[in-house]
């Protein structure tokens, strides 16, 4: 390749991206060169500022045309924008809880905490605009080795050691099945670059074929539904989210769910879409492998909502609430009406905002009592009004009640579900039933917190990072709750992500 | 020609189930055939004919197991370098930056071991 091609290629697309990695360079040898003895805690805001930075970088990049660059490896089109703008703001969020993370027994190795959140956070970034296997796979990577070394940071604890034993484990037996499913597409076509896969697809009429492919779906499906917790894949997310750092957890939860979502929703749509389905009504073998995807989701919501009742410790129970809410997601995804991606954009957006706000505030009362029981709520109320308001209004957005983002995201998840012909009402059902069992163990801590005596009497301070991750997300969740118009404002720019395959 | 994707996984199937049932069929049909006479002599460690001594497990220094993280990493920058150094007229300027950012990024690597004292012998 020639200095022409190289220097024609706009550069400019990735600013996002060369922002995070730097960032991530700058931290790593700022961290090599401090004194030992001394505090790593500023490296924390630097790095804030280096994701807010690529924020508003991607925002400014939303106005460009549908770019790919590198031999269409690396694609810039609406679903990659709108989807890096969610997992930057739930970085930059992780980090700021990150910024506060004191565990009892102190971090020793805080420089690398952050910019290894850093690393799978570019990670992410990189599966939101990959239009290519390779691609797609080293970003899948980047974020998991990261997320697994971030889940054992904090060494000398026997449940974070945990924690990441598991990750580990059951995270490369998932990827090696994605990567079987990937090796049979790419068996059947021939190449790795997505668009030219799914013009490859097309010609694969063959009965033969059929099976070949409906194979490799399956396989990406159960492979890819660990990163996003759900059914079958879901039964490391409550060991490792108890055992993991605070932070990091949330990061778990919210950025590596969505970044599983994007190469869920990249993949499928891509590929299976293109691809003839072989029976009676021979429309595309996503849409013939409908209920496969309908049957997990349900799977996931009703094991999720029901296991999350007994428990006691707050982070198994918002992992397990975590896996609910895959199960939600997947709704949307299975009813495949035309609002699809529209709807999942929207309610990761709500999930983000809640779901990080709460593990603040669990962060900060795990902390000081070195246990994530959920005694430890008790009487928050009278310890901090203010804190014990906001926690109320998380709970409330994730049980989905009107008035929070949680209930917008769950009604345009539900409309999509009876919206398209035929409806899926039974989908739709087990949704509704599944949110009524959520509200027993959401408002069983709601009850801890505001109607329960207090074991102590001393009053919980908020240190700053947390303060501002509470402001931002109750202030999101209720400013969306109330006018989810201004979301759908910034949705209305991506244009129903129509620039998709181009 | 329709078949032929389809075809070559059955052969991987064949290959698998001769796979399992050789070393079943041939253990079953060993262990029908063999005398069974146990005794204490027979059940000691084998060391080619030495009588044993000392335990099993012997531990290694792991010193050397972050030496070889280290030479690994080296190793395989070598096996990048070379062909790229071959094919260097082919490849031209595009090869070359693409190889400074690899290379960067490992001497980024080796001063992290360095600052973190991977390199002395403690």
């Amino acid at each position: 390749m020639s200095m022409h091609t190289l220097l024609q290629y706009k550069w400019s697309m990735m600013t996002p991206e060369f922002i995070v990695l730097i960032t991530a360079l700058i931290l790593s040898l700022a961290d090599l060169w401090m004194p030992n003895d001394k505090n790593r805690r500023p490296l924390a805001w630097i790095a804030v500022v280096g994701v807010v930075i690529a924020l508003i970088a991607t925002a400014g990049l939303i106005p460009a045309k549908p770019v790919s660059i590198l031999y269409d490896t690396f694609r810039i089109d609406s679903f990659s924008k709108a989807f890096k703008l969610l997992v930057l703001a739930g970085g930059a969020l992780c980090l700021l809880l990150a910024l506060d993370y004191r565990p009892k027994e102190g971090l020793s190795h805080r420089g690398e905490f952050y910019y290894l959140l850093l690393c799978a956070l570019l990670g992410a970034m990189i599966m939101a605009s990959s239009g290519d296997l390779i691609t797609l796979f080293v970003g899948l990577e980047l974020l998991s080795v990261s997320s697994y070394i971030l889940a054992g940071i904090r060494k000398t604890s026997a449940q974070s050691n945990e924690s990441a034993l598991k990750y580990v484990i059951s995270g490369g037996i998932a990827t090696a099945i994605t990567l079987f499913g990937m090796s049979y597409i790419f068996g059947l076509t021939g190449t790795t670059n997505l668009k030219e896969m799914a013009f490859e697809v097309q010609k694969l009429a063959d009965s033969n074929y059929q099976y070949l492919l409906a194979l490799a779906f399956l396989l990406l499906l159960v492979g890819l539904s660990f990163k996003i917790s759900s059914v079958p894949f879901h039964m490391w997310a409550p060991d490792v989210y108890q055992g993991a750092p605070t932070p990091v957890t949330a990061f778990l939860s919210v950025v590596s769910k969505t970044a599983g979502f994007v190469i869920l929703l990249r993949l499928f749509i891509t590929i299976f879409a293109a691809a003839p389905a072989h029976g009676k009504d021979p429309s595309s073998l996503l849409l013939s492998m409908q209920n496969y995807i309908a049957v997990l989701a349900g799977l996931t919501m009703i094991i999720g909502n029901t296991v999350a009742l007994r428990q006691r410790s707050m982070k198994r129970l918002f992992a397990y609430s975590s896996i609910a809410h895959a199960g939600y997601l997947l709704v949307g995804f299975a009813a495949m009406s035309w609002v699809m991606i529209d709807s999942i954009w929207f309610y990761l957006l709500a999930y983000v905002l809640m779901n990080v706000g709460a593990f603040a505030i669990i962060q900060r009362l795990s902390d000081e009592a070195d246990s994530d029981d959920m005694i430890h709520f008790a009487g928050l109320y009278q310890r901090n009004p203010l804190l014990a308001v906001s926690m109320g209004i998380f709970l409330l957005s994730l049980a989905g009640i009107p008035g929070t983002a949680g209930f917008i995201g769950k009604l345009n998840i539900f409309l999509g579900a009876l919206m398209t012909e035929p409806g899926h009402y039974m989908l739709a059902a087990v949704m509704i039933a599944t949110t009524v069992v959520s509200y027993v163990y959401y408002f069983g801590v709601f009850v801890q917190i505001f109607f329960r005596p207090a074991d102590e009497a001393a009053s919980v301070k908020l240190p700053v990072g947390l303060t501002v991750t509470v402001v931002l997300c109750a202030f999101g969740t209720l400013l969306f709750g109330i006018f989810p118009s201004l979301a759908y404002q910034v949705l209305a720019q991506f244009e129903h992500f129509g620039d998709f395959l181009q | 020609m329709g078949n032929v994707y389809a075809n070559s996984y059955l052969i991987v199937f064949v290959f698998l189930c001769i796979g399992v049932l050789l070393p079943v069929g041939a253990l079953t049909l060993g262990k029908l055939l063999r005398p069974h006479v146990p005794s204490e002599a027979k059940q000691t460690t084998y060391e080619s004919g030495n009588n044993p001594f000392h335990d099993s497990r012997v531990q290694f220094q792991v010193r050397y197991y972050m030496f070889a993280l280290l030479f690994v990493i080296f190793d395989v920058e070598t096996v990048f370098l070379y062909p790229w150094a071959v094919a260097y007229n082919k490849l031209g300027l595009f090869a070359l930056i693409e190889m400074l950012i690899f290379v960067l990024m490992l001497v980024l690597g080796l001063i992290y071991a360095w600052k973190k004292k991977v390199l002395q012998w403690m």
